[in-house]
């Protein structure tokens, strides 16, 4: 096996080279388009793998390229195909697509060492495209170590008539990355970086898939799968919220259709709002999610407000898609009151119900009321009847019919968060009291080594909020009443009960695998907050610790041209000291010292003279000088041929006594 | 067009530089003052890329993008050092020069020796001739190239000047020096179609230049010495215990031709030089010896590769105005 491996590289050694660099250039091609895998179009793939497949089979079989018209209108129709399938070429994802098919025609003509480079120059772009998607630690490894094999291909296309083993190549590439490198560094701590974007692009169409949803229909889904990805972080300045309180506030919805429930369009008039018991500053960075909600603890009081609003329904929404890691500094509070009446409009929407549908279920709401005697008792009643009937929490639940509330209700009896705060809040609303669902996310998990809650897809969840008179919007979970544990203690626990488990529960029970996980978190963090998510404000703050305080963009623009004439002055002194010449022989210095000076008394050395020969013939000419002279050539003809004439045993007294003369010798 | 104004920008900058560096020594350390740099159009449309990178990556306000944007960027820098580092504190020596024909194309032998401890890549001559093809120069080692000039005409064919030059390591940069050295090749003058017989053999029977050579008359005995040819030892001598023999010949009967200038009435002075250039290659091919006779010029009858040579030089290196005044 390992025979056969070894015979097989000494065959690829014994490649032509133009076959090797072909295969070489191919591989790393495919490196670097490998990450657009999960989010590019299959055919694209396939048809630069045949491009690729095609030219390496006319390599080996020696066939002609094909003629330049086809390799014309096969680029052309390609290229008419990307934009007929992503309809634009704005954007990332058209952008990769173009990409990866202009590599792959341009493969099919490669002949030169000149389209090989334009080859690893598109990969390096696709390199650089896949960074657009993908800025986790977990795949800067990859990154690196294509970037690396990118840059030893593309030297070793450049030997054009010796070959330079792959070894070499990766040494000296690798130096050349090494000191590159703090260069980079320097620029990408110093270049100004603008806030926002000054080209609106398309989003990437891979990114949107997970995360909340604008609509909920709860009897739609029959297998909630539960993703353990982040959905975002959050420090808190000081204590944190107790775990019942942590209820992170996102799309609230008010329209609902019988089965969907929905987000209003139109605004209304917003409320004012105060805030009751503590309140918490804290500070959340979120996922890249496409959509325009910013996850706040239940209720926000304080935002950036340059770049955030609140919405009349407390929900609240950036300026922009969160299309990169962004972070908020927030305060909040988990309590509030509302002075004032309830706008009309608000309680026309949040009363609102589809006609002909849930029948059974808004009668039993009307009735519940009735025996209440008020909101509050009719609230707690649905509570206790959540809880002390046969209602089960389940991730798989069944589907539900037309009449979604009434199907629950009475027949399937099980679900999750989506299903009881569907239910919930649609029974309110028949008894006459306003009521919205509220989604978002419930709970978090605290990571000891750098303090941060870490909120995760699979904690998404739903609630209701009711509109008590005398005491304002009130959180109501109905939830909690069925699944205490879901919210005291997170999803794991709830499942367990009921025999269910998440995917990656094991790794949450592990007390070493825990260890590692939230160890790996931290470097993550690390990771998002230094260097993914390194702004303006993190520039602003590593000048003033170097003590420019108040920087501006002349000093940080001549700071960068200082970088630049340090690299080229380090750089230059580097590589002359690489470079320098092999260490002299002391004794052919002083004999060459001695030749010179004669030399510049114009009797220099034929190149055929000997020592012996030349100081006969200067002695002849300059018979005053024949006493140092003879001495010297004495010396040095002894030192030179004598028998300890090399190394640590040349005559020490004996050299420094020739330099003497030779110093001395006045011409 | 563009080409065109290319190549004379090329021109100018070179009689620039010859102006500015005068005659290089022969054997001549590369300085790095004297070495220019440029970025290649790869080099530009990588450049292009970057810049395209680097708008991307502040669009999206992605900060790996922009961190592998500058990585590259620096990576580039890096390259310009190294290429111009690999030709700095480089040795050139002109190595000998084989003479040519006129019509044929000189080679002008170029040594290029790296003292450094690290190897050399991708170096190459070039002038407007063409290109060498790029080698390596292992630390400590020396390699030669060949520059190869058309020489249309007898003479000495001076090379002109010429580039050393590199595109190491990733043909992004490109370094070059201009280098005026002052070679010189010696050109032959072409040898006209054979047609014209040459002069016939003269045979010179008077006194013996050489008694080594030739074996017609017998001339006597020396004493032997070890190396003697056998078949020349005094066997007889030997037989009457006289000791150990050679016999010697002398007075040999010597053919040569003699070429001489004035014996071709009728023809241009170019057209003589062709014929006596001719006359000599087949006289020496043939293993005969010649004697030359032009204005200025006598050369004795010999034979031998040396003796062409110093006939043919004097051939190429004939001036016909000098002759005469």
């Amino acid at each position: 096996m390992a025979e056969a491996r070894a015979l097989r590289w000494r065959v690829a050694a014994e490649w032509p080279p133009t076959l090797q660099r072909l295969v070489w250039v191919i591989i790393a091609l495919t490196l670097s388009v490998l990450p657009h895998a999960a989010h590019i179009r299959p055919w694209i793939m396939l048809l630069a793998a045949g491009a690729a497949a095609l030219r390496l089979a006319i390599e080996v079989k020696h066939w002609q390229l094909p003629p330049k018209w086809l390799r014309g209108v096969l680029a052309f129709v390609a290229f008419l195909a990307v934009v007929l399938d992503y309809r634009t070429l704005n954007g990332i994802d058209a952008g990769t697509a173009l990409l990866v098919v202009m590599a792959g025609m341009k493969l099919m003509e490669t002949r030169t060492v000149r389209d090989l480079t334009v080859i690893v120059f598109l990969s390096y772009f696709a390199l650089f495209a896949a960074f657009l998607y993908n800025q986790s630690l977990l795949t800067l490894p990859y990154m690196l170590v294509t970037a690396w094999l990118l840059t030893v291909t593309l030297m070793r296309i450049h030997q054009t008539t010796t070959s330079m083993s792959v070894r070499e190549a990766a040494g000296i590439t690798g130096k050349m990355f090494a000191q590159a490198l703090p260069l980079a560094i320097l620029l990408f701590l110093l270049f100004p970086r603008l806030p926002g974007q000054f080209w609106a692009v398309v989003p990437p169409r891979g990114a949107a898939t997970t995360g909340l949803s604008d609509e909920m229909s709860p009897g739609d889904v029959s297998d909630l799968s539960v993703s353990g990805e982040l959905a975002f972080r959050a420090k808190f300045a000081s204590a944190l919220p107790p775990a019942r309180e942590l209820y992170w506030r996102g799309p609230v919805m008010h329209e609902f259709d019988g089965r969907t429930w929905r987000q209003r369009r139109t605004p209304f008039m917003p409320q004012e709002v105060t805030a009751v018991g503590t309140t918490y500053r804290y500070e959340v960075m979120l996922e890249p999610h496409q959509r325009r909600w910013i996850f706040a603890l239940d209720v926000a009081t304080d935002w950036p407000q340059r770049r955030v609003i609140r919405a009349s329904d407390l929900q609240l929404w950036s300026d922009a898609p969160i299309s990169t890691l962004s972070s908020f500094r927030l305060e909040s509070a988990t309590a509030y009151a509302v002075s004032g009446p309830l706008p009309k409009a608000m309680r026309d929407a949040d009363l609102r119900l589809p006609g002909g549908r849930n029948e059974r279920s808004i009668a039993l709401a009307r009735e519940m009321r009735e025996r209440a005697g008020s909101d509050q008792a009719f609230v707690a009643a649905v509570l206790a009847k959540f809880r002390d009937e046969e209602y089960f929490y389940t991730l798989e639940p069944p589907r539900l019919d037309l009449n979604s509330v009434d199907d629950f209700l009475f027949n399937t009896r099980r679900g999750f968060c989506e299903h009881f705060a569907s239910a919930f809040t649609m029974l309110a609303r028949a008894a006459g009291i306003p009521a919205r669902v509220v989604t978002g996310y419930q709970g978090g998990e605290l990571n000891p080594m750098s303090g941060y809650l870490l909120i995760r897809q699979s904690e998404a969840h739903a609630w209701s909020e009711v509109w008590l008179e005398g005491r304002g919007w009130v959180r109501v979970d109905p939830t909690a009443a069925v699944a205490p544990e879901r919210i005291e203690r997170g999803l794991d626990a709830a499942l367990t009960e009921g025999g269910e488990s998440l995917p990656g529960s094991f790794l949450r029970r592990n007390a070493l695998l825990t260890q590692v996980r939230l160890a790996w978190d931290a470097a993550n963090t690390f990771w998002n907050n230094q260097v993914v998510a390194f702004g303006e404000a993190q520039q602003r703050w590593l000048l003033e610790r170097l003590n420019i305080g108040d920087a501006d963009w002349e000093e940080l623009g001549l700071a960068l041209v200082l970088a630049l004439v340090a690299f080229f002055a380090v750089m230059s002194a580097y590589l002359a000291w690489r470079f320098r010449p092999r260490a002299r022989d002391p004794l052919a210095q002083i004999y060459e010292q001695l030749c010179r000076k004669l030399a510049r008394r114009g009797l220099p050395r034929a190149a055929h003279e000997g020592p012996s020969d030349y100081v006969a013939r200067v002695v002849q000419a300059r018979p005053e000088l024949s006493h140092h002279l003879l001495e010297a050539r004495n010396l040095y003809v002894a030192l030179r041929y004598g028998p300890r004439s090399w190394g640590p045993q040349l005559n020490r007294s004996e050299l420094s006594r020739l330099k003497f003369i030779v110093n001395q010798l006045k011409v | 067009m563009l080409a065109r104004a290319l190549a004379a920008l090329r021109r100018k900058t070179r009689t620039w530089a010859r102006k500015r560096h005068g005659i290089d020594s022969d054997p001549l350390i590369l300085s790095g003052r004297r070495i220019y740099i440029v970025p290649s159009s790869l080099g530009i449309a990588f450049s292009l890329m970057l810049f395209a990178m680097f708008l991307g990556a502040m669009n999206y306000a992605n900060n790996l993008a922009l961190g592998l944007t500058f990585m590259l960027g620096a990576l580039a820098l890096t390259a310009m050092h190294y290429c111009h580092r690999n030709l700095a504190g480089l040795h050139i020596r002109s190595a000998a020069r084989e003479p040519v024909f006129a019509g044929q194309t000189a080679r002008f032998r170029i040594a290029l020796e790296n003292d450094a401890k690290v190897a050399r890549y991708e170096l190459t001559i070039a002038n407007e001739h063409g290109i060498a093809n790029p080698v390596r120069v292992e630390a400590g080692a020396r390699v030669v190239l060949d520059l190869e000039v058309p020489a249309p005409h007898r003479g000495l064919l001076r090379l002109d000047s010429f580039e050393i030059t590199t595109r190491h390591p990733f043909g992004m940069f490109r370094a070059w020096a201009y280098l005026n050295m002052d070679l010189r090749c010696v050109v032959y003058p072409k040898p006209s179609p054979r047609g014209l017989p040459p002069p016939p053999l003269e045979t010179d029977t008077g006194g013996a230049q050489d008694a080594t050579r030739g074996d017609e008359d017998f001339a006597g005995l020396r004493a032997f010495h070890p190396g003697d040819s056998p078949r020349r030892i005094a066997w007889k001598a030997y037989a009457r215990e006289q000791g150990l023999h050679v016999k010697v010949y002398a007075g040999t009967a010597v053919t040569s031709h003699s070429f001489d200038w004035d014996a071709l009435t009728g023809l241009g002075a170019e057209a003589r030089l062709s014929q006596l250039c001719r006359w000599i290659e087949d006289a020496h091919a043939a293993g005969r010896a010649f004697g030359l006779r032009m204005p200025g010029v006598e050369i004795a009858p010999n034979v031998g590769p040396g003796h062409r040579q110093r006939c043919l030089t004097a051939l190429a290196l004939f001036d016909e105005q000098a002759a005469h005044g």
